[in-house]
């Protein structure tokens, strides 16, 4: 690859494995918290999680933890200091073309993405198994739509927040309720009315329905895989805006 | 307004150098040359492209080294030019040897020392062949032979037909690359011109000081009135003349003529700094210095205006 957007590619993926601890918490959190969770409840199906086994209900989940994890953790932070340093004014007064390092950052956070998914699956099956995929088309679509969604918004507000300390806390403030309310926290049915309407519409719990319902065989969950959608174009559109060299 | 009413050339093939004081508007320029930054009104070409709506044919021509930039930490020298590295580019090998980083090729940016960054930075610049090389603070944090060896290189560049436009704050290094150098002050042009024509026009002042014992008063009536001669005056042995800079010539054969070298002879030229200086300064910094250069106890024994 000797395009702009290939060469900026193999020096962000060179520089993620000299730098290991940057990945930690998109690799490492979501499959200890997996393994925490999902035995907490047991295997036995119960109605509170839609008759299905506990443990499945939440290897189902915890993909979009590790999208969710990339998205709003590892990539505002990551574009932030760029900012911060100058590295990005470097690449523009170099020439690289306006939408190479947008571009190149979506390829980088869906590699990743795909990565630490794979990793879950691989320690998922030997503890709890990984379930069958009910409807596999549906899933396809929606864990990269999401990825694209979440790595876009990753983008965005890394190119918003002023500096890299000032992404970390705002992806952590944004991940950490969103995660608990709509991926790897506690079952629907144990939260109250409010906080599960709060929970209904937000990007990651429409990502994991549009993720877990198909997988589970527990519906299509066309709407959420329509808002997720909607998030996808939206936000990676905006992403590219800001991102423009 | 950082910048403001702009009138500034740049022929091709040219060194120019944008000097000024901190806050000039010299940075904010450049970044409008390379459409890092959107001017809010005027007009502005470079290399015959406009820098902002042009910016994707333009940037590929241009080559430059910018203050407040960096790389990424973990990036390797060799790594780095792999990633900048074009289809025009130029072996980035010679690059590294020419400017002493053949040997950092497998150390990470953040393990040189700021003089090797800056360094790297230049080898960048210069790496696609650019037809105009924009330098921001050029050798700031180079040792002396360091910077000698980049003003070789920005020669050679030069040589071959290379546009370079120099934003600094060494009056020596503008003096020794530029063939014009323009004076910003609060975003306007306030001079420009050779090197040479700027010290004549701000700074024509030498300073020629000596001492002799008891010297003979027509030596003295003599100097005083060589061609160009401001000032003379004495304080106990030691004689100061001021005027110039003709008058090193002139000094220099009067005292040959009396046979009375002073071992202590030394001349004070006026430099671009000085001129950047009185150009900056004006009136205020003639007060001052008259003030600090001659003591109470000096004769003034004559001059002219």
């Amino acid at each position: 690859m000797s395009t702009a957007v290939g060469r900026l590619v193999r020096a962000e993926l060179r520089l993620m494995t000299r730098d290991p601890l940057v990945l930690t918490f998109v690799f490492a959190f979501p499959i200890v918290t997996m393994l925490i969770i999902g035995g907490a409840f047991g295997t036995t199906p119960t109605p509170g999680f839609d008759n299905v086994n506990p443990a499945h209900w939440y290897v189902a989940s915890y993909l979009t933890v590790v999208i969710a994890a990339t998205g709003l953790v590892m990539l505002p932070v990551h574009l932030a200091s760029y900012r911060e340093r100058g590295v990005l004014r470097r690449f523009a007064a170099a020439g690289f073309p306006r939408w190479s390092f947008a571009i190149a950052q979506l390829i980088v956070g869906l590699l990743t993405t795909a990565v630490a998914c794979a990793l879950l699956l691989i320690v998922a099956a030997p503890v709890y198994g990984v379930p069958a995929v009910h409807d596999g088309w549906r899933v396809a679509v929606a864990l990269p739509l999401g990825a694209i969604a979440f790595v876009s918004i990753g983008v965005l507000l890394g190119s918003l927040l002023p500096s890299a300390r000032a992404a970390q806390a705002v992806g952590l403030l944004i991940f950490f309720p969103s995660f608990l309310l709509g991926a790897g926290g506690p079952p629907p049915h144990v939260m109250g009315s409010v906080v599960r309407q709060v929970a209904g519409p937000l990007p990651l719990t429409l990502l994991t329905n549009a993720v877990r319902a198909p997988w589970l065989g527990l519906g299509p969950a066309t709407g959420s895989l329509i808002g997720v959608a909607v998030l996808a174009v939206a936000a990676s559109a905006a992403a590219a805006r800001r991102t423009v060299l | 307004m950082v910048v403001d009413g702009l009138d500034l050339d740049v022929p091709a093939g040219e060194i120019v150098g944008l000097i000024g004081a901190n806050g000039a508007g010299k940075t904010t320029t450049v970044e409008c040359v390379q459409g890092l930054r959107k001017p809010d009104r005027g007009q502005l070409r470079v290399l015959g492209f406009d820098p902002v709506t042009q910016a994707e044919q333009l940037r590929p021509l241009v080559g430059s080294q910018l203050q407040h930039s960096a790389l990424p930490d973990r990036l390797r020298v060799a790594e780095a030019l792999d990633l900048f590295s074009t289809p025009r580019a130029r072996d980035g090998g010679e690059l590294l040897e020419q400017f002493g980083l053949a040997q950092r090729r497998r150390s990470v940016f953040s393990s040189l020392s700021g003089g090797e960054q800056q360094r790297l930075f230049l080898v960048l610049a210069l790496l696609n062949r650019p037809r105009l090389v924009i330098l921001d603070e050029l050798t700031q944090g180079l040792d002396p032979a360091a910077r000698r060896n980049v003003w070789t290189a920005i020669r050679q560049l030069n040589d071959e037909g290379t546009t370079v436009l120099l934003v600094t704050h060494e009056m020596d290094e503008a003096e020794a690359l530029c063939g014009r150098v323009v004076v910003l002050r609060a975003g306007q042009v306030i001079d420009a011109g050779a090197p040479a024509d700027l010290v004549e026009r701000h700074a024509s002042t030498a300073v020629i000081r000596f001492s002799l014992a008891d010297p003979p008063a027509p030596l003295l009536d003599q100097v005083r009135r060589l061609d160009g001669v401001r000032e003379v005056s004495r304080a106990g042995d030691q004689i100061t003349v001021r005027g110039h800079r003709r008058i090193i010539a002139y000094v220099g054969a009067v005292l040959v003529r009396w046979e009375s070298v002073p071992a202590d002879l030394s001349v004070q030229v006026p430099s671009l700094e000085d001129a950047l200086i009185g150009l900056l300064d004006g009136d205020q910094r003639d007060q001052a210095e008259a003030a600090a250069v001659i003591p109470k106890d000096t004769e003034l024994i004559g001059g002219r205006r």
